[in-house]
């Protein structure tokens, strides 16, 4: 079994796929900070742009992989809007998958 | 799925009576099959479009999906009426199923009011698509009042005093003879400009100015120019349609303001490509792109159309007919298509894929269709509008049919990629999620 860290978490959220954009929420730079305790994971997070109508699906993506993640009990998602989402916060994975200028 | 069967009857229509387009416009059949195009094609999509974009771009949720569904009935049964009564040039019974139309509409603009009032941040964006709507509902009005003109009462004859048909007979009347006092080319060309520029491009202006930026990931650039834009095309408008009616020399002057208009936005859609972090841009923007570089002609040839003096030859009458067509069937439709090109994968795959997110790897929307079709697709409507344009210039049925049998080519191939989309419904594509890999954490770390 995995331990339960942050990696863990984060390979899970990998598989949570924008499809417009056809890239992961990680490697978009959309997970702005995971928190672990006690097998609660609290996810804050944010969408490409507000009013994004992909918002409850990609919402429930990330609590349906994570839940299926060995010892989580519990998933809390947080949408912010601040700081608004920009590209340059995306990994060089999703620059490079999206191939941005 | 209503507004694709209509663009075909419309393409089928033209096929049957190539005259649509090679005779001069004012004529039954022209007038049946433009308003099969415009409301059945365009205005289905266009309406059904704005009740799931407008609460996404404006951020907030539609008022009423139930009064949307009674919409969609009233709308089905009036442009069905209208078209086949235009077509038999019963203009009593255009007015009876115009009724229905209308009061389909009323529902919509009430709908997406209640719709708007509710948006958080209010934006040139909101204010595009008010003034859209605003000019909707002038465009039905006028429409019905035209139809009222070309009526006669001589029920009010017969019609016992008390009754209580009498009032809106009488109404109709009044407003028969006021309208009778213009002339009645210059009331319906006015009419054409109060939906294809009030409402059509008026509500593209608005909605690309939301849209591009989100799928460009870019952002608007100087909210100032587009609103500048947007009220010197309104004004433009309001002053092209009092120029129309009249007939007056000014109307270039008023199609001056609204080519400026497009000018700051043309500006602003420049602007807001140069900015943009995505760099290769996919096909259903190209459409997009492909539309608005037909705008430019359309809108010197509307210039070269209003120009003081402008004698009536058989010539500048089929331009006046070419102008229509590279608006409506190139500006408005390659637009509308390519549209539906993002508005079909996000139904298909939100009605599909949506709940299975994180469970089962899904497709992305671009792997719903085919892009090579898209392109083949795109290649030969442009060819058929063109192609279009040139044999109505001509008035050459002969290049009608040629070109009506590319665009319905084009059309072919489209609603195969259609079909590839709605494939998806019966047979979805889900695989199991690809195992974790080995990355290096890139978020904050807490």
């Amino acid at each position: 079994m995995k331990p339960l860290d942050e990696t863990t978490v984060l390979d899970a959220l990998r598989q949570v796929v924008d499809p417009e954009l056809n890239c992961n929420l990680v490697d978009l730079g959309l997970v702005y900070s995971t928190e672990i305790r006690d097998g609660h994971v609290r996810v804050v997070m944010t969408l490409t742009t507000a009013g994004c109508p992909m918002h409850e699906s990609l919402v429930e993506g990330v609590r349906t992989a994570l839940r299926a993640l060995d010892g989580v009990r519990e998933v809390t998602v947080e949408v912010v809007w601040d700081p608004p989402w920009s590209p340059a916060m995306m990994t060089p994975e999703g620059r490079a998958r999206l191939g941005l200028a | 799925m209503a507004g694709v069967l209509a663009l075909v009857g419309s393409v089928v229509l033209l096929g049957v009576r190539p005259d649509i387009l090679a005779a001069y416009h004012y004529n039954q059949y022209t007038v049946a099959a433009t308003h099969l195009w415009v409301l059945g094609f365009l205005g289905s999509v266009a309406m059904g479009a704005m009740y799931q974009l407008v609460p996404v771009a404006l951020e907030t949720r539609l008022h009423s999906e139930r009064l949307a569904a009674w919409h969609f009935v009233l709308h089905l049964v009036g442009v069905a009426g209208m078209v086949w009564m235009f077509w038999r040039w019963d203009l009593k019974q255009v007015g009876h199923f115009g009724s229905a139309l209308a009061a389909g509409v009323a529902l919509f603009l009430y709908n997406l009011g209640r719709t708007l009032r509710t948006v958080p941040r209010w934006n040139v964006v909101a204010t595009g698509i008010t003034a859209a709507l605003a000019w909707l509902g002038l465009t039905v009005l006028a429409g019905l009042a035209i139809a009222a003109a070309k009526c006669t009462y001589e029920s009010l004859e017969t019609l016992p005093p008390g009754h209580w048909l009498r009032w809106p007979l009488i109404a109709l009347q009044a407003t028969a003879h006021w309208l009778g006092r213009f002339d009645p080319l210059a009331v319906m060309h006015a009419h054409a400009h109060l939906g294809g520029v009030g409402f059509f491009l008026m509500l593209i202006v608005a909605v690309s100015l939301k849209l591009l930026p989100m799928f460009a990931l870019s952002e608007l650039q100087s909210p100032r120019r587009a609103g500048a834009a947007l009220g010197l095309l309104n004004l433009g408008l309001a002053a092209l349609v009092v120029t129309l009616t009249g007939r007056s020399r000014f109307q270039f002057v008023a199609g001056g303001v609204l080519a400026t208009g497009l000018i700051l936005y043309g500006l602003e859609l420049r602007a807001i490509l140069r900015a943009r972090q995505r760099r290769g841009l996919d096909w259903g923007l190209r459409h997009f792109l492909v539309a608005l570089g037909l705008l430019a002609p359309t809108a010197l040839l509307g210039l070269l159309l209003a120009w003081p003096g402008l004698p009536a030859t058989l010539l500048t009458t089929q331009l006046e007919t070419v102008y229509g067509w590279l608006g409506l069937a190139g500006v408005v439709s390659l637009t509308v298509l390519g549209f539906l090109y993002k508005i079909v994968p996000f139904q298909v795959w939100y009605h599909t894929y949506a709940r299975h997110v994180g469970r089962f790897r899904v497709p992305a929307l671009a792997d719903l269709y085919s892009e090579r079709l898209q392109k083949v697709s795109l290649g030969l409507v442009l060819a058929g509008v063109l192609g279009g344009a040139l044999a109505a210039a001509l008035a050459s049925t002969g290049g009608v049919r040629v070109a009506v049998l590319v665009l319905a080519l084009g059309l072919g191939v489209f609603v195969t990629n259609l079909g590839l989309m709605l494939r998806h419904f019966w047979r979805p594509r889900l695989e199991p999620l690809a195992p974790p890999r080995a990355a290096p954490a890139s978020v904050s770390r807490t």
